[in-house]
């Protein structure tokens, strides 16, 4: 069989300002961010013959409109339902492309405004919620079930209850990430958190209070995936794709859960993960030992630990202990979202992450370095992962 | 009578049976004529046979909360008012769980567990909701 594993590679990163006030049009902002990659990469523009994106109209920028704005004559355009939980796939199509030739340099390119279109997350306008026999985070607008901050709530009360886990130790992943967005200029929640004000913060959808849920924001972020070959002759050290495995879907999953937690028609049963289940280690020829840091979408706090038990990081239902005492934060087993993630840094989507990855394993972070970070793993509570290598 | 300011459900063809059932405060879910399995949300098909074959059969109404939130941001205007309100999810005892509010109990007492009935709340002239209370021990 072939693979993929080393085929490709990221070799340009840009990001525009993150902001929580509405600043520019999304079209602006990934300009920005895409022009900031070519330099970043010394990438021509002309190079650029493949397209993705996972969010577009209404909330971000689409495939035609971009390559039409930015002069590109694109090859391969690809563009996902709009949703964050598509950033994986869609660097995996991107990927692909390229290590089978449908093109030579794609562009990931997310420029979002959560702000100008605030409606839309969970209000009248989330014309999602009102899919026949419900939305994709369980909303059900009859009953008032109405945003994706709902999903992850019911999943992690029923966690709460099944394993004893509670609030405060949730705290433990926002307190993380805030920590981690100290050390970092771009982020735009950088004030300390501690347990108390994640305590005391109000709440969205109980169990979850405020600061267990993303950022509303504005920005933009762009990725540059080429062959391995060609990334070799670029400006910076490559950061190579070393393995792949896509998103999951079926009666044993709910969006926002660990697989068999009984959320939705969701199947129940005591998960343990499978070689099946986390075949990118076996692509990447890597264990979680390997891992020297671990990136995943965190829109909401819960899904930091269910991510941690899918991937084996932990056991099922310990994730709620793992995750205190500094284990997830920089200088811990287990750095994650070492930006801010979507919790403090900004919500581009999670590309803001992918970002983050690149430059990381460039060793261009400053005072928020891994040291002698070699691997790390973009994966998330829905199953998709990507392991990246310098 | 003031109108009914909530969304109401999108009636389709594969879903009118079930509303139409809870109009007449039965509440009725597909099963399978072939491997008698119980589905919802209503489906062409069997998930576990494919069997085109189903046909809708009263269930009991009775279930446990397997899971619940509680709503304090306002969303929809149309809830503003009922702000803190619940949202369980009812495990039936047939199987598939339904999404709807526990009424008459306050949001404090509600509990992965508890075990609960159906009752039809008539919103409109068309649509009756169905809902969970307490159930009778």
């Amino acid at each position: 069989m072939t693979t993929i594993r080393d085929r490709t590679a990221i070799v340009g990163v840009g990001a525009s300002r993150f902001s929580k006030a509405p600043t520019d049009t999304p079209m602006r902002l990934a300009a920005q961010a895409f022009k900031s990659a070519l330099a970043d990469g010394g990438v021509d523009r002309n190079e650029v013959d493949g397209l993705v994106i996972n969010i577009g109209w209404p909330l971000g920028v689409d495939y035609d409109r971009f390559a039409e704005a930015l002069g590109l004559r694109i090859r391969f355009a690809d563009q996902s339902w709009t949703h964050g939980r598509f950033v994986g796939p869609t660097l995996q199509h991107a990927a692909m492309a390229v290590a089978t030739g449908l093109a030579r340099c794609v562009a990931c390119v997310c420029g979002v405004s959560f702000i100008q279109e605030r409606g839309l997350l969970g209000g009248p306008g989330d014309f999602e919620g009102t899919r026949e026999e419900g939305g994709t985070h369980e909303e059900n607008p009859v009953y008032g079930l109405t945003a994706p901050a709902a999903g992850a709530a019911l999943a992690v009360q029923r966690y709460f209850a099944l394993y004893g886990a509670t609030s405060a130790e949730l705290g433990a992943v926002p307190i993380a990430f805030r920590k981690h967005a100290a050390l970092n200029p771009a982020a735009i929640m950088r004030s300390p958190l501690t347990l108390e004000d994640h305590q005391s913060s109000r709440f969205v959808v109980e169990p979850l209070h405020l600061f267990d849920c993303c950022l509303v924001s504005d920005g933009a972020a762009v990725v540059l995936v080429t062959t391995a070959d060609r990334a070799r002759d670029t400006a910076k050290k490559p950061v190579f794709i070393a393995g792949m495995q896509g998103m999951r879907a079926g009666p044993d999953e709910f969006l926002f859960a660990v697989p068999g937690l009984g959320i939705g028609q969701q199947r129940e049963f005591r998960y343990t993960p499978t070689e099946e289940q986390l075949s990118v280690y076996r692509m990447a020829r890597v264990t979680q030992k390997d891992v020297d840091a671990l990136y995943t979408y965190d829109a909401f706090s819960p899904l930091v630990w269910f991510v941690l038990e899918r991937f084996g990081f932990c056991g099922l239902g310990e994730a709620a202990a793992w995750t205190q005492k500094g284990r997830i934060e920089l200088g811990g087993e287990l750095p994650m979202n070492t930006s801010g993630g979507l919790l403090s840094e900004a919500h581009v989507s999670g590309w803001n992450s992918i970002v983050e990855i690149v430059r990381q394993l460039r060793g261009e972070c400053g005072e928020r370095q891994v040291r002698g970070a070699r691997v790390m793993q973009w994966a998330t509570a829905w199953g998709d992962s990507t392991i990246f290598h310098s | 009578m003031t109108a009914y300011g909530k969304p109401l459900p999108r009636i389709t063809p594969d879903n009118r049976p079930f509303w139409d059932a809870a109009r007449c405060h039965r509440l009725a879910l597909q099963r399978c004529a072939d491997c008698a399995r119980f589905r919802y949300p209503p489906a062409p098909v069997c998930p576990a046979c494919l069997s085109d074959r189903a046909e809708w059969a009263a269930v009991s109404g009775q279930g446990a909360v397997s899971t619940f939130v509680v709503f304090h941001q306002r969303y929809f205007p149309s809830f503003a008012a009922d702000i803190p309100y619940n949202v369980v999810q009812v495990e039936l005892d047939e199987g598939p769980r339904l999404t709807a509010n526990l009424i008459d109990v306050p949001n404090a007492e509600i509990s992965i567990g508890m075990r609960v009935e159906v009752i039809f709340d008539d919103v409109t002239s068309e649509i009756s909701l169905p809902r969970f209370r307490r159930a009778a021990t």
